[in-house]
């Protein structure tokens, strides 16, 4: 379903991981949210960037509500996210999805992602988009 | 200990050259120099503070071995956080300039790169493994 738009948008940050699967799921639920469930309302932003302290990035992000995915317990995007903008709304680790869902086994394969993995992604995708909600609703209720 | 080149793709998700970084990256750490290059993960070598969560590993790696940055946009992001904590980069590949040298290969969007995008991260990774052929020869 593609949710209504709206003017205040979600950012939604995941973690850059290419080493290993994990990352994978983190970027293509990040896609499906922006693209398809959370269209109009949530919107991405690099990590590099923000780790680099890109001011207009970090000014943005303080401006709005941050959704952390990360692929591995090192969580670089919520650390970072805290590191450079001080705050993370909502967080997710892709390996959760995983462990919820035993009967779907995420391919290694990074670059194309495989079936099994798609379907994790839309899985956790479907869980951020309705933090996205959430998260919108509190804002508008002035939290 | 057998020597490795550490490969630094920025991996930014919100570009089209964040995507081809990405990939030529893996193209080149699977495919082309599998025993010969290692990667290496942008956000995670790039973190300040992270050190305490255990971050620290990535940059040691580049302050012992070469080090090629892949970079998706002008930023420059992998080059700067390599320079920053490890020391100079051994290479920069820079991805517009391979869009701007061949715009018969149009890429079809950040979330998939389609068959011209794919043999455009092809033509990356070879120019980056060549930089690895390179730099086993010069040492």
């Amino acid at each position: 379903m593609v949710r209504e738009m709206s003017k205040e948008k979600v950012y939604i940050i995941p973690c850059s991981g290419i080493g290993k699967v994990f990352g994978s799921i983190g970027r293509e639920t990040a896609y499906i949210v922006i693209n398809e469930l959370a269209k109009g309302k949530s919107a991405l932003e690099c990590l590099p960037l923000i780790v680099k302290g890109k001011k207009e990035v970090i000014d943005r992000l303080k401006l709005n509500k941050v959704i952390a995915i990360d692929g591995c317990p090192l969580k670089c995007s919520y650390n970072n996210l805290m590191e450079n903008v001080g705050k993370v709304d909502a967080q997710f680790m892709t390996t959760d999805i995983v462990k919820e869902n035993r009967d779907l086994r995420p391919e290694p394969s990074i670059f194309p992602i495989g079936e099994q993995t798609k379907k994790l992604s839309k899985k956790l995708a479907e869980k951020v988009a309705q933090k996205v909600d959430d998260l919108l609703k509190q804002k508008e209720e002035g939290e | 200990m057998r020597k490795k080149v550490g490969i630094i793709a920025c991996s930014g998700e919100e570009l089209l050259g964040g995507t081809l970084s990405r990939a030529a990256a893996r193209i080149v750490v699977e495919k082309l120099r599998p025993q010969a290059t290692i990667i290496l993960c942008e956000p995670l070598f790039a973190a300040g503070g992270l050190e305490r969560h255990g971050g620290q590993g990535e940059r040691n790696f580049a302050k012992e071995h070469p080090t090629i940055t892949i970079e998706g946009c002008e930023e420059e992001c992998a080059k700067i956080a390599v320079e920053k904590y490890s020391g100079p980069a051994a290479a920069t590949i820079r991805v517009d300039e391979f869009l701007k040298a061949h715009p018969e290969l149009i890429p079809r969007s950040r979330e998939d790169l389609g068959k011209d995008g794919m043999k455009l991260a092809e033509i990356i990774a070879e120019e980056t493994a060549k930089k690895v052929d390179e730099l086993f020869i010069s040492e």
